[in-house]
């Protein structure tokens, strides 16, 4: 009876992303890649595509290299006012994607790829922060305090010791960064400029209307199956460590 | 070496806690004069209308995800010899943008002729959310000594009351986790009303209207203040209760 009730959730939880994607490879004449054939053809979706997936790899650059010094010092030294990082994971989106359109209004700020990454970055640094942290407080101190004991200095107990042990953190928040930058939505909408479209924008513009179509189905399967592919890295990941 | 947390310090400060306070300024009617008039759209009716929808909306959404999630959190946590698999289930739309889990609804609902309607937004919210309930449900449930529940057994109790006196009063932190996690952001909710809802309109749907079609900002402003207050009320309420926040 529960088995039956669970597997009934679940099917209800994963039908329509079997479904989308298998209906991307078919026409009523059977198997096919035309669809996925016509995205790459146009070439505002390629556009789209190579914005996408620059936001998403500069994003995770910078808020890697932010969020793993920032959880480095404050675990290390025990510092105060973590609240600061907590804020913008439990903000909702909308709230955080309007504020950002007002303060750059105000600083006649263009509106365009710039934007649109800093707003990205943003919630990445907290994130980042957040999962590097944990990772950091889960070894044992001792092995700074050893490497420090035998001579070495704080930056080569940094670079040699802690850095090496955090790496599994650090690859887990890159990999959660990329895919919250890769396929985020509102606060694209809110904090990009004319002419300036990712992936998921497109996906709106067409989306909102009501009207599915399959090659929508193709774009929509492409920006999921990448956001998949991260979540599947981040798990086998987690099973190595 | 404090200082390699300035950078992101600074970051967080100009680019998420400055732009909030330019929200609360415009929502008192900034850069005009002082005013507090645009908090008056609480006595609107229409305001009014879309604030009760989507107390509505997020009331049925947390209620039936509670219903269908506990089960499933459940049968994981207590019953499942397959614990880590469907753990995993529930962790993978974490990565997926409701905007594209919306979409995938869609085109289910779509041929089925269920679109722009309520019951299709409370169907669409259901499925987004519905992972933030079990996993709640799940943490609590699993930290249960199966002990107590075997000393209810050797009591006499039957499993209905064991469940009623032992399991359920123990998994109270996670309920209180999981409807917070659920009700406070479908509150908000814009993407799914937005997409599935046609002609219902919710403070999501109303928010992103005033910002980015009337450009009234400083209604739009001053209703994601009230929005904001609840949501740190409901945080409030619940750290209070259960001691601090777990995610």
């Amino acid at each position: 009876m529960i088995k039956f009730f669970v597997a009934s959730v679940f099917i209800f939880l994963y039908l329509p992303i079997f479904y989308v994607i298998v209906a991307s490879f078919f026409d009523v004449k059977g198997f096919t890649l035309k669809w996925y054939e016509q995205l790459f053809q146009s070439k505002a979706i390629i556009v789209a595509f190579y914005n996408s997936l620059t936001l998403a790899l500069i994003s995770t650059a910078i808020s890697v290299i932010l969020g793993t010094l920032a959880a480095y010092s404050f675990v290390r030294y025990k510092m105060r006012s973590e609240s600061l990082f907590y804020t913008p994971i439990i903000i909702p989106e909308i709230t955080e994607a309007l504020s950002l359109l007002l303060f750059y209004n105000l600083l006649s700020f263009p509106m365009g790829f710039y934007s649109v990454l800093l707003g990205h970055t943003a919630f990445n640094v907290a994130f980042v922060y957040v999962i590097v942290r944990a990772r950091l407080e889960g070894f044992q101190r001792s092995l700074e305090d050893a490497s420090l004991t035998l001579g070495a200095n704080e930056v080569q107990t940094f670079l040699k010791v802690t850095l090496p042990l955090s790496m599994p953190g650090i690859v887990a928040a890159a990999l959660i960064a990329f895919t919250l930058s890769w396929d985020n939505f509102i606060k694209t909408a809110f904090t990009t400029g004319p002419g300036f479209q990712t992936l998921p924008l497109i996906i709106w513009a067409q989306a909102a209307r009501g009207v599915v179509s399959p090659s929508l189905n193709a774009l929509t399967s492409l920006v999921l199956l990448v956001s998949l592919l991260m979540a599947y890295l981040y798990v086998r990941l987690s099973r190595k460590t | 070496m404090r200082f390699l947390s300035l950078p992101a310090i600074a970051y967080l400060l100009v680019l998420f806690y400055l732009p909030f306070l330019i929200v609360i300024f415009y929502s008192f009617g900034f850069p005009n004069e002082f005013t507090v008039g645009n908090y008056e759209i609480v006595t609107n009716p229409i305001f009014l209308k879309v604030f009760l929808n989507s107390l509505l909306i997020a009331a049925l959404t947390t209620v039936i995800c509670l219903i269908l999630a506990y089960p499933v959190a459940y049968y994981i946590a207590l019953k499942s010899e397959k614990k880590n698999l469907l753990l995993m289930l529930v962790i993978l739309p974490f990565w997926i943008n409701f905007l594209l889990r919306t979409y995938a609804l869609m085109t289910i609902l779509s041929p089925l002729g269920m679109m722009f309607t309520f019951q299709a937004v409370i169907i669409g919210m259901v499925y987004d959310y519905l992972p933030f309930m079990i996993l709640p449900l799940y943490a609590s449930l699993e930290k249960i000594n199966r002990s107590q529940l075997e000393a209810s057994y050797a009591f006499g109790a039957t499993p209905l009351k064991t469940f009623l006196k032992v399991t359920l009063p123990l998994s109270k932190p996670g309920i209180v986790a999981g409807v917070i996690l659920v009700f406070v952001p479908s509150l908000g909710e814009f993407v799914v009303p937005a997409m599935l809802g046609g002609t219902v309109a919710t403070v999501g749907t109303l928010t992103w209207d005033l910002f980015l079609r009337y450009h009234d900002w400083w209604r739009g402003s001053a209703l994601s203040v009230i929005y904001i207050a609840i949501v740190f009320f409901s945080l409030y309420l619940y750290i209070k209760r259960a001691g601090k926040l777990e995610l």
